[in-house]
């Protein structure tokens, strides 16, 4: 066990370190003036005092290795200094969005592993009939699909033509709701999102929910299990789908990139208020500080998910959790 | 022999054919396409009219001609960084898979890591500093997508590594450099040609998704380009969305799905033991399979349809 955790652990941390270093790393590189790389554009409309105490305040008057330990410093009190466009500490910026996303990229993971998982299951039972053909053709389509483009697809649907979703933001704004009014305008409002992140982000789910159904299906213990007489209901779900789990556990934790990526898209197209939306926006505005942040934020987010998926292997393999209780033979 | 089995598989037939059309309509841009995309030839927001058969967008220049130009820099960004991942990643699975040792893992360690890393932000990212031009954004997507192929590449390796003519050849005095590049890599080469075009298929979604957040060539107009504006204009909020959203979109899709057909078939064929994430593949095996379990007790009645 320990020696499991602790190798995926230490992968994580150099996951964390190389995208802090990466952020320091950056925009002390890059030709042009540091200073507005590091504090956003707005630094050319200062005057050259204001610039001088920025820059000592900043740190860059100071030798590489010595900003290097400051700027890890300030990343382990939470500290990611400060956006001048919008005029806010970055922390409290990130502390306003991160619910968003996690609202959106939590429920969009959800429904597309329960779909993917459900097709890819019946689709496997129904192996080389029609429905099964059809469904992965299906599938293979989907994931063709660019996100925004999708995105872009339903507003005009159902945003515009239809119009019965809003379209734009995560809640109604210049007004009050109280209680259930409430959590039905943040429903309406995460629909177009979470079915466009969903749509993309399903098919990884169904091929591999389908494949290793496929492999475990083949099993000699399915016979069994018809043999003594269990429904085909009962093995599919109880006897197939317990043993497939595991191959799917894994592509979800690699989906877990993929759907914070996604998110970032698909927030842009909806202006939803998350991290990814945060992304364009800094991007637009050359914020470069809150750009990084962002980032560094997105990633945490996605190796604190790895690391849960990690937590849950054990639980769903008993090979996995008897070589961790006899002291971790991996 | 290849052509053979093509035949058998519909399915890459379908991606060959989609992927000829795209070629056809980048290499032929100036004669197929009615305009210059980089003039003005109409008044800004026309609906399709016969001069314009998609209108024009917010400037006036001609969508269609737009669309179509797009390919040419849609497939150049995709086939390059494709091809540039491959070489990254090729070399990275071949020394992974035959020095086992620091070298490998170290190797492998990266790989996991890059896997781990979110592709979107980390792109956004670099292509805003590095600035917006094509040959930064194929760079940006090349140093991300090798890490996938580079594991399949590998886990090829690992298993070449272990055959008796490889023993042979060492016995016979080879180096590892011979080796490596006279026989492994020739064992390789077919399956990074399937990676290479799955990998295209999937660059051409990264660069319409960072050229869509507004980070693409603005010279250099790609689909994702386009869409950008459409967004930028609200083309969607208006009947526009018809003939400005849904083309290029349509284009993306049509060039990612070619481009994973036939990789998905290539793969089938030049490699039927390999045992990757292929849907097309893992779906003719099971038929087997299933096939030989019908014979052998005849439990459902239906009869798998013929290839």
């Amino acid at each position: 066990m320990t020696s499991f955790i602790a190798g995926k652990l230490g992968q994580y941390l150099l996951v964390l370190w190389i995208a802090v270093t990466l952020n320091f790393a950056l925009p002390r590189l890059m030709p042009g003036n540091p200073l507005a790389l590091l504090a956003g554009e707005e630094v050319n409309l200062l005057t050259s005092q204001q610039r001088a105490q920025l820059m000592a305040s900043v740190g860059l008057d100071q030798p590489l290795l010595v900003q290097y330990g400051r700027y890890l410093q300030n990343l382990a009190r939470g500290n990611f200094g400060y956006s001048f466009q919008k005029n806010k500490p970055i922390t409290t910026i990130l502390a306003d969005r991160l619910p968003w996303t996690l609202l959106l990229t939590g429920s969009s993971l959800f429904f597309s592993t329960i779909i993917g998982v459900t097709l890819g299951a019946m689709a496997a039972w129904k192996r080389g009939e029609r429905g099964d053909v059809g469904l992965l053709g299906f599938f293979v389509f989907l994931e063709s699909l660019p996100s925004f483009w999708v995105g872009m697809l339903l507003v005009a649907l159902f945003g515009v033509q239809f119009p019965i979703f809003p379209t734009f933001g995560a809640m109604t704004p210049w007004v009050t709701l109280e209680g259930w009014a409430h959590v039905e305008d943040i429903l309406r409002h995460l629909a177009l999102p979470l079915a466009t992140l969903t749509i993309v982000s399903m098919s990884g789910m169904f091929l591999v929910a389908r494949y290793s159904m496929l492999a475990v299906l083949g099993e000699e213990f399915i016979t069994v299990a018809r043999a003594k007489g269990v429904s085909e209901r009962n093995v599919l779900f109880r006897h197939a789908l317990r043993n497939a789990l595991l191959p799917i556990a894994t592509v979800f934790a690699l989906n877990l990139a993929f759907a914070f990526g996604g998110a970032t898209v698909v927030e842009t197209v909806f202006s939803y208020p998350g991290i990814g939306r945060l992304v364009y926006e800094a991007v637009l505005n050359r914020d470069y500080p809150v750009l990084q942040a962002a980032f560094l934020m997105i990633t945490v987010m996605v190796v604190f998910a790895n690391i849960l998926t990690d937590l849950l292997y054990p639980l769903l393999d008993p090979r996995v959790r008897h070589a961790v209780e006899r002291g971790g033979a991996r | 022999m290849i052509w053979a089995s093509m035949k058998r598989n519909p399915l890459g037939l379908v991606g060959l054919v989609l992927l000829t059309a795209m070629f056809v309509m980048a290499v032929g841009a100036n004669f197929i396409a009615p305009y210059d995309p980089t003039q003005l030839t109409g008044k800004p927001f026309e609906t399709p009219s016969a001069q314009h058969w998609l209108g024009t967008n917010d400037i006036g220049q001609d969508i269609l001609s737009e669309v179509i130009y797009g390919t040419r820099i849609s497939l150049l960004i995709g086939i390059l960084s494709a091809g540039i991942a491959m070489l990254i990643g090729t070399s990275a699975g071949l020394l992974a898979g035959y020095y086992r040792g620091i070298l490998g893992m170290l190797l492998m360690r990266v790989v996991d890591v890059v896997l781990v890393i979110p592709f979107v932000p980390l792109m956004v990212l670099l292509a805003a500093y590095l600035g917006q031009n094509l040959w930064n954004l194929i760079a940006v997507i090349s140093l991300l997508i090798w890490a996938r192929p580079a594991r399949v590449i590998r886990a090829q390796v690992l298993s070449l590594a272990e055959r008796d003519y490889i023993t042979a050849a060492r016995a016979l005095g080879a180096g590892d450099r011979h080796i490596l590049i006279r026989h492994i890599l020739p064992g390789v080469l077919s399956l990074a040609l399937a990676q290479f075009v799955l990998a295209t298929s999937g660059s051409i979604l990264l660069e319409a998704s960072l050229s869509f957040l507004g980070l693409g060539d603005p010279t250099q107009k790609s689909w994702g380009t386009v869409l950008f504006y459409a967004q930028a204009r609200n083309a969607f909020l208006s009947g526009a969305w018809v003939w400005w959203v849904l083309p290029p979109g349509l284009m993306i899709t049509a060039s990612v799905l070619g481009f994973a057909l036939l990789g998905f078939a290539l793969e089938e064929v030049l490699n039927p033991r390999l045992k990757a994430h292929v849907a097309t593949e893992k779906y003719r095996e099971e038929v087997n399979r299933k096939n030989m379990r019908d014979s052998q007790h005849e439990r459902r009645k239906t009869t798998p349809k013929s290839q």
